[in-house]
C-alpha cells in the first residue's frame, strides 16, 4: 500500500501536503497504541493507516494492549460510563485499569518522537512517558459522560501535550490542546474498493435478495439506537407508492444479549415480507458489505443517537443517496436535499424514500454530490495529513500560522 | 520566490482546535463572543473560505450559519452575514460589530429558543499550516494561468484571502504580482477589485482565470 495508490482518486493537494511534511519528518518514530489487533473502527483504522505512515518514511510502530477479560469488563464498563450509560466503577476496577496499563507499558517500547494512544482503554501508558509528543486520540463521544468515571479519566487525560476528538460536540472541556479530526474512510479498502457489477449480482444472489425491483438498505448492528423497527415501519409506508425491498443487513449478535433481544423483534416485524431481507453477516464481510451497498437504490441509516456513523460515508462514496438521523456526526456528511436527506421520524423516512424512488434522476444526482463531498472531506489521506499537520503544530506550539 | 519575476504557489490546509466553549442559544452565543479569543472570532469569519466545498453553504461565516440552520432566525443570520471580515482590520472591531448586531436584534425581538442538545455551536480555533509547492511560473502570463488551475484551492485562499493579513492591506498576491512583475497592471487592478467576501475559493479561481483569459 502507497501514497501513490490515492493518485486520481484523492485531493492532490492533500497528496502534496503529506509528502512536503513527510519529508520534513522522515525517520522520526510514530508510535499507536490501542486495545485490539482486529474488529472494531479503530483497528480497521490503524490496518489502513500504518502502512501509509511506513511507505511516507516514518519509522512507525502500532502496538497492541495484551489483556484478558477482567480488563475488557472494567473497559467496557468505562466506555459506556464515559457515553453517559454505564454502571459505577468502584476502586477494584479502576485498580484494575491501572494494573493492566501498567503491566503493559513495561512491556512495550514506549520511545518515540510522536506517540498517539487511542480511546481509553491504554490511557494510562501517559504515566510512563519517556520522551515525545504524546497525543490521546478519543473516538468516542464524552459529551455526556457519567460525571464521576469522566473525573477519573480527566485527570489521567490532562498529562497528555493534546488530545484528538471526531467532532466538536463530543468533546469535554480540556487543559490542553484539543484537536478535531473528522473520521476518514479508505477508499482502497475492501469495504469501499470498486467492484465490478458481476460481483455485486454475484453477492445478492448469494444472499438471496432478487435485484428485481428497488432496493433499500440499511447496515447496522440490530440496536435499538440505529431503529431498525422504524425502518421497517417507513418501507411499509414507501412501499404502499412504490414496490421495493428492504434489506436489513448486520453482524451476528451471539454475544450480545440486547442485540439478540432487538434481532427477534425485528424478525417478528418483518415476518410474512417476502420482500425484507434481514441478513446477518460473520465478522469481515467487508467485500458483501460493499456489494450491498453498490447495489442498493437508497441507503438508510435511521439512527436515533450515532457515534460519527462512517457507514454513511461508505454509501456517499458509492454514489448512493442516504437518507439518515439527524444524529451523531452523521449531518457533517449527509447534506440536507443535496447529499441525501436527515430524518427526525418514521413518516420523514418513508416520505423521502418515496420522493427518491419518485424521482431517480434527484437520487443520481445526491449520489453524485454525495461521492464528491466525501473525496474531498472523508477519505483516508485527509486523516494522514491531519495527524501529521498535528504532530508538528504540537512541535511548534507557539505558531498560529506555520510554514513547513 | 526564486526572483521577482517568479511566482511561487504556496498551498495550505487548517487544523480545527476547540476551545470546549458552546453556546445552546443567542445570549449563550453573545456572552461567550465577548470573552473568546481573537483567533475563534477570526476562525469562525474565515474558515468558510479555507474549506473545500462540494456544496456551498448558504452564508459564508459560522456565526450566520448556525443562526439560520440550528436557531431558525433567517433575520438575524442575514444580518451576522452581510458583515464582511476583509472590512475589519482588526479583529477587536469586527468582534465588536457581531455584538453590535446580536444587541441590536435583541432590542427588537425576543431571544429565540435554545437549541437541542448536539446543536451548540461550538467556538473553535484555527492553526494554518502552509506548504510551498513546487510549483513556479516564470513571467508568462500563460505559464501562470496554467498553474492557477493546477493549485489546490487552498493556494487561491493563501494568496487571495490569507495575504490581506500578512500584507497587513487590502490587497493580494496574484494582483501585487501580475501589476509589479509581469507588469499587467490592468489585469491586477481587475483581480484586486474582486470582493473577496463574495466567493468560494474554487469560484474566486474561476473568476480570476477568467479575467486573465480575456486579458490573454
Amino acid at each position: 500500500m502507497s501514497l501513490k495508490d490515492y493518485e486520481g482518486i484523492a485531493e492532490p493537494g492533500d497528496l502534496r501536503a503529506i509528502e512536503r511534511m513527510a519529508s520534513v519528518l522522515a525517520g522520526r518514530k510514530m508510535l499507536h497504541v490501542n486495545s485490539t489487533a482486529a474488529g472494531g473502527g479503530v483497528a480497521e483504522l490503524l490496518t489502513r493507516m500504518v502502512p501509509l505512515f511506513k511507505d511516507i518514511g516514518l519509522d512507525v510502530r502500532w502496538e497492541v494492549m495484551q489483556a484478558d477479560r477482567p480488563f475488557f469488563e472494567v473497559t467496557k464498563n468505562i466506555h459506556n460510563s464515559l457515553q453517559g450509560r454505564g454502571r459505577p466503577l468502584t476502586r477494584e476496577m479502576w485498580d484494575e485499569f491501572a494494573r493492566v496499563n501498567r503491566e503493559n507499558a513495561g512491556r512495550i517500547d514506549l520511545d518515540a518522537d510522536f506517540v498517539v494512544v487511542h480511546d481509553p482503554q491504554p490511557a494510562m501508558f501517559i504515566d510512563y512517558r519517556k520522551r515525545g509528543t504524546w497525543i490521546w486520540r478519543c473516538h468516542i463521544d464524552i459529551s455526556s459522560p457519567d460525571r464521576a468515571a469522566w473525573h477519573q479519566l480527566k485527570d489521567i487525560v490532562g498529562k497528555y501535550d493534546g488530545s484528538i476528538f471526531s467532532v466538536a460536540n463530543f468533546a469535554q472541556s480540556l487543559p490542553i490542546h484539543q484537536f478535531l479530526i473528522q473520521p476518514t474512510i479508505d477508499p482502497l479498502a475492501d469495504k469501499n474498493i470498486h467492484l465490478e457489477d458481476e460481483e455485486v449480482k454475484a453477492v445478492y444472489e448469494r444472499l438471496g435478495v432478487p435485484l428485481d425491483k428497488p432496493v433499500l438498505l440499511q447496515v447496522s448492528r440490530f440496536d435499538p439506537f440505529k431503529d431498525p423497527l422504524g425502518v421497517i415501519d417507513a418501507y411499509r409506508l414507501a412501499k404502499k407508492y412504490h414496490d421495493c425491498r428492504l434489506v436489513l443487513a448486520g453482524g451476528t449478535a451471539t454475544d450480545d444479549p440486547e442485540g439478540e433481544k432487538v434481532l427477534a423483534e425485528v424478525e417478528e416485524r418483518a415476518a410474512g415480507d417476502p420482500d425484507i431481507h434481514i441478513l446477518l453477516l460473520p465478522p469481515f464481510s467487508d467485500r458483501e458489505v460493499n456489494a450491498l451497498q453498490r447495489g442498493a437504490d437508497i441507503v438508510l441509516q435511521k439512527s436515533t443517537r450515532e457515534g460519527f456513523g462512517l457507514v454513511v460515508a461508505e454509501a456517499l462514496w458509492k454514489k448512493k443517496p442516504v437518507i439518515a438521523g439527524d444524529a451523531g456526526g452523521i449531518p457533517l456528511q449527509v447534506i440536507e436535499g443535496v447529499t441525501g436527506f436527515l430524518v427526525h421520524s418514521v413518516e420523514g423516512t418513508a416520505y423521502r424514500i418515496r420522493q427518491l424512488l419518485e424521482n431517480p434522476e434527484r437520487a443520481e444526482r445526491m449520489g453524485e454530490a454525495g461521492r464528491e463531498h466525501i473525496r474531498r472531506n472523508f477519505l483516508t489521506t485527509r486523516n494522514i495529513k491531519n495527524y501529521l499537520g498535528i504532530w508538528t503544530a504540537l512541535e511548534r506550539r507557539d505558531e498560529k500560522v506555520i510554514y513547513i | 520566490m526564486a526572483d521577482e519575476r517568479t511566482f511561487r504557489f504556496y498551498e495550505c490546509f487548517a487544523l480545527t482546535t476547540l476551545t470546549g466553549r458552546k453556546a445552546a442559544d443567542i445570549l449563550d452565543l453573545l456572552d461567550i463572543m465577548k470573552t473568546v479569543s481573537r483567533e475563534s472570532i477570526f476562525h469562525h469569519m474565515h474558515q468558510y473560505f479555507l474549506k473545500p466545498h462540494a456544496v456551498e453553504p448558504e452564508f459564508p461565516n459560522d456565526f450566520a450559519v448556525w443562526v439560520s440552520e440550528s436557531l431558525g432566525e433567517p433575520l438575524l443570520a442575514e444580518a451576522l452575514a452581510n458583515v464582511n471580515p476583509f472590512e475589519f482590520a482588526k479583529i477587536e472591531d469586527l468582534r465588536f460589530e457581531l455584538m453590535r448586531i446580536i444587541h441590536e436584534y435583541l432590542d427588537t425581538y425576543p431571544p429565540p429558543r435554545p437549541v437541542l442538545p448536539g446543536r451548540e455551536f461550538m467556538f473553535n480555533e484555527g492553526i494554518t499550516i502552509v506548504l510551498p509547492t513546487s510549483m513556479e511560473c516564470g513571467p508568462q502570463l500563460h505559464d501562470f494561468l496554467l498553474k492557477l488551475r493546477e493549485v489546490d484551492y487552498s493556494s487561491i485562499y493563501f494568496h487571495f484571502y490569507e495575504s490581506r493579513l500578512r500584507l497587513d492591506r487590502p490587497t493580494d498576491d496574484f494582483s501585487e504580482y501580475l501589476s509589479t512583475s509581469l507588469d499587467r497592471p490592468g489585469i491586477a487592478a481587475r483581480i484586486k477589485s474582486l470582493d473577496p467576501y463574495m466567493y468560494s475559493t474554487e469560484v474566486l479561481r474561476e473568476k480570476i482565470a477568467s479575467l486573465i483569459e480575456e486579458a490573454l
